[in-house]
């Protein structure tokens, strides 16, 4: 049941992922992967939100785990990483890496702390 | 059209399954061995199929579109890495946010590189010489 609940949330999130890639994409080209940069960041500081605000289980299962499990993604950033360090791309490898897990672990703390001082 | 759809239904599948191992593999004390497992299969998966073009060819790219973004997309997540180490952060397990992070970051990247390059070994088309 709840895997189910979960699994509805991460089709809803990965059509979400989808679209708004392809939106990026569209404005910005493919050069430096900008797309999954903004999903990721966004997704981190709504499921730092959701778990310092310590939602109801049903909701944090469909939200966290489903839309913002499927609306970010870790294979999509770890393979355009890759990719730059196989173009030598050395610059834009090095700042894609730092800006997704300093950035994304920034944000989800002060989602967390935000969702725990204004929140439940 | 046909994208969406099975960006849904593969997308559906990853979520559940990713819900499923945190089920059997708990997070809430210690190292989040669910999200390092889940992380890691999709890395070498994702990497895999996008230059395994020998196998996907012959698929409609409807599906190929569907199992990369929307199945093993799901499958995996940026969010819940985030937050497990800032969890890790708040309960100042040093030492534990630092294995996951190394883990994580590494490991990833291992298993991305590793899927691109058996991709490109036995599963791409070869460049035939005269």
């Amino acid at each position: 049941m709840m895997a189910g609940l979960a699994g509805v949330g991460a089709a809803i999130g990965a059509l979400g992922r989808y679209g708004s890639s392809q939106f990026v994409t569209k404005l910005t080209g493919t050069y430096w992967p900008l797309a999954t940069l903004l999903i990721n960041w966004l997704g981190s500081l709504l499921l730092g939100l959701l778990t310092g605000w310590h939602a109801e289980y049903t909701l944090t299962v469909v939200l966290g785990t489903g839309v913002l499990g499927g609306f970010t993604t870790y294979s999509t950033f770890s393979h355009e990483f890759v990719m730059l360090v196989d173009q030598r791309r050395w610059g834009a490898a090095m700042s894609y890496l730092l800006l997704s897990v300093v950035g994304g672990l920034g944000l989800a703390g002060l989602g967390f702390y935000l969702g725990i001082t204004y929140g439940g | 059209m046909a994208n969406y759809l099975s960006i849904l239904v593969f997308a559906f599948v990853g979520g559940s399954g990713r819900y499923l191992i945190g089920q059997v593999l708990p997070a809430t004390t210690g190292f989040p061995w669910a999200t390092v497992i889940v992380n890691l299969l999709g890395c070498l998966a994702l990497a895999w199929l996008s230059h395994a073009k020998r196998v996907t060819a012959h698929w409609p790219s409807a599906v190929t579109v569907g199992l990369g973004i929307g199945g093993i997309g799901a499958f995996t997540t940026f969010s819940t890495f985030s937050v497990d180490a800032v969890r890790l952060i708040t309960q100042q397990q040093w030492g534990v946010v630092s294995a996951y992070l190394t883990v994580t970051l590494v490991g990833g990247v291992f298993c991305s590189a590793f899927g691109v390059w058996s991709a490109r070994k036995w599963s791409t088309f070869r460049v035939v010489e005269k």
